[in-house]
């Protein structure tokens, strides 16, 4: 890959990529997290910590040498996240009126 | 200390620079209006001349909500909430959670403003968003606190771009504190004597490096409140609930109880307002009763942080009894990580976990981080002109935005002074700011030299804030001697506070700093290195 095709990759990971894979992670990390004594942990933790997850993905992707790594944890954790929230909404039960057809 | 080989603290130079530059000037309006918005209630008081101290939850208000309970419709008792307005005087919420055809979710009743012996003021229908508008007595501070949260842009854009610059705030933080090489060294360098732009630059470091844990925090806990309603509820939600955006609110702020119809007279809202004060230490800022009128009615009495205590405090009480029920964590319904978490986001950003004091130093930091913006914006300019790339029209800009902008400020609050005894004061405090922003951005227009600018406008600014107590004192405004007998020394020290800063501000221009000031900005950047 040329170094400018490197380049705007790396630009795409700390740019429109950190910003698309913190959501995600937002998404699906309600639905690991554990819920905590007040069972509230994994609704309101995600809400606090995203400006981190994108500050430390955006930094990842601006400092990590090696583009690979960048690419390997950001599709990583959109796979895991974007998985998880796909899998809770394929396993929703049917609406009231879907369940009578 | 971090070090970082040369190529990435280059990139991170770059970054932080960058940041700040696209996003400087913005950010700037962002941490100035947020500077004085720190004070906005005592500015709320020194401006309508409010001289009451005591709380509207410390007078009998229990009858006034019981006749507002029986005149509004049962449709709008699903929640009712209190809390001050004005001189101490109360506001009365009811409503109930709808979703908006569009699928917002909002809440729709009817807002009562009570005067001080309980009687109706005003009485306004429709959604939160459409009923919290700004009054004629806080237009001021309204305004202040508008600027700050949304720069005037409407929701949820305007929330959006305050999240945004929140974000590169952090970042200018995270990159400011990883291209420090001497960190420790930098926070003591100050040379005084040296040449200007070196002066500047150590001004700079100085002030960054202080305020770095501030930045961070400021930051962080700005943009999770910005993204918080317009992104990130509506994402967990989507998440968690299927979209239902009320089950997530009722798990998060809700005290689940069994639910019960039956209709049951409200409990003594005044022996519960004074409980609370008496196990909080204070009054309430806020309280919420849930399902007025019902067997299984809760209130929750919200209070400021104990003495020492970083979280606010919150107690619940049977809503039909009165009885106490317990201190609940202000998020949650037993103490959690999450919740104490989300709970200390508010009094870290807002730095009212210790009353006046800490809300100085939060104002301290807040300048220092004003300083910060405009040296680094002024610093980047300087070497662009000396690497022969000058860009005069951004001189001027930053000139007429970092000047004008406190300028604006202080002629609003003027026209607020003068607009609020005739009842226009909603209209011409905005008016007045934009007006001054039209005067300074055409002088940044007509005049070629950014200096010029600069001085012009501190002078201006500086001239309106040695008049503004004087202004209060013209329009009625209550007297040193009346404010402090009646308990209210904060309105004759922010008198002070305008005559000081003002009186700074010219000699800043007139003073001392003429010699240094009459130096051309493009010094020679090299030789100061």
């Amino acid at each position: 890959m040329s170094p400018t095709s490197r380049k705007w990759l790396r630009v795409f990971f700390a740019g429109p990529g950190a910003v698309i894979i913190a959501m995600v992670v937002m998404a699906g990390m309600a639905l690991w997290l554990p819920r905590g004594a007040a069972q509230i942990d994994n609704l309101v933790l995600p809400l606090v910590l995203v400006p981190l997850i994108w500050a430390a993905l955006f930094f990842h992707a601006c400092l990590d040498r090696r583009l690979g790594r960048v690419a390997i944890v950001a599709i990583g954790l959109l796979l895991i996240h974007g998985g998880l929230v796909a899998h809770k909404f394929m396993n929703r039960p049917p609406a009231a009126g879907e369940q009578a057809k | 200390m971090i070090h970082l080989p040369k190529e990435e603290t280059k990139l991170m130079v770059a970054v932080h620079g960058w940041s700040g530059i696209l996003l400087g000037l913005l950010l700037y309006a962002v941490v100035i209006t947020g500077m004085a918005a720190v004070f906005a209630e005592e500015i709320g008081a020194w401006s309508a001349g409010h001289v009451e101290t005591q709380s509207a939850f410390e007078r009998p208000f229990d009858k006034a909500v019981r006749e507002l309970g029986a005149r509004t419709p049962a449709k709008y008792h699903e929640g009712v909430d209190l809390f001050e307005i004005g001189d101490h005087n109360l506001g009365a919420f009811f409503h109930r959670h709808e979703t908006d055809p569009d699928g917002k979710f909002v809440s729709r009743g009817i807002y009562y403003q009570l005067d001080r012996d309980g009687r109706i003021e005003q009485e306004l229908h429709g959604t939160g968003e459409e009923v919290f508008q700004p009054r004629n007595d806080d237009a001021l501070s309204h305004f202040l606190i508008d600027t700050h949260v949304r720069l005037h842009v409407p929701d949820p854009w305007g929330l959006l771009l305050t999240g945004i610059l929140g974000l590169a705030m952090l970042v200018a933080a995270i990159s400011g504190l990883l291209i420090h090489r001497h960190l420790f060294k930098d926070i003591f360098t100050l040379r005084r004597k040296a040449n200007p732009v070196l002066v500047d630059r150590d001004r700079h470091s100085v002030a960054g490096t202080w305020s770095l844990p501030f930045a961070f925090i400021l930051a962080f806990t700005g943009s999770f409140f910005s993204f918080f309603g317009t992104i990130g509820v509506p994402i967990v939600a989507m998440a968690a609930f299927g979209g239902d955006v009320q089950a997530l609110n009722d798990a998060v702020f809700g005290n689940p109880a069994k639910p019960d119809a039956r209709p049951v007279a409200v409990g003594n809202l005044d022996r519960i307002a004074a409980d609370s004060i008496q196990r909080a230490g204070g009054p309430p800022i806020f309280v919420a009763v849930e399902n007025y009128g019902r067997a299984d009615a809760m209130v929750t009495s919200f209070h400021d942080p104990k003495a020492g205590a970083i979280e606010p405090m919150t107690l619940l009480y049977n809503g039909t009894t009165a009885e106490f029920d317990r201190a609940k964590p202000s998020i949650g319904t037993r103490p959690s990580a999450g919740g104490t978490l989300a709970a200390i986001m508010s009094p870290l950003h807002f730095g009212n976990f210790a009353g006046l004091l800490s809300k100085a130093v939060w104002f301290g930091l807040g300048f220092a981080m004003c300083y910060v913006t405009l040296t680094g914006l002024r610093l980047w300019l300087v070497r662009r002109r000396e690497a022969g790339r000058a860009l005069a029209w951004l001189e001027r800009t930053v000139a007429v935005v970092g000047f004008g902008l406190p300028l604006a400020l202080v002629v609003a609050a003027a026209a607020f002074l003068v607009a609020m005894p005739a009842g226009s004061a909603v209209f011409w405090t905005p008016t007045a700011f934009l007006a001054a922003s039209a005067v300074a951005i055409l002088g940044g227009i007509l005049m070629r030299s950014a200096d010029a600018i600069s001085r012009l406008l501190q002078i201006a600014t500086g001239a309106i804030m040695l008049v503004l107590p004087a202004l209060r004192l013209a329009t009625g405004g209550p007297g040193w001697g009346q404010a402090i007998g009646a308990g209210q020394p904060v309105i004759a020290a922010l008198d002070l506070a305008f005559m000081v800063a003002g009186l700074w501000m010219l000699w800043r221009v007139f003073g001392a700093h003429r010699r240094r000031d009459d130096l051309p900005l493009s010094a020679n950047l090299q030789a100061a290195e």
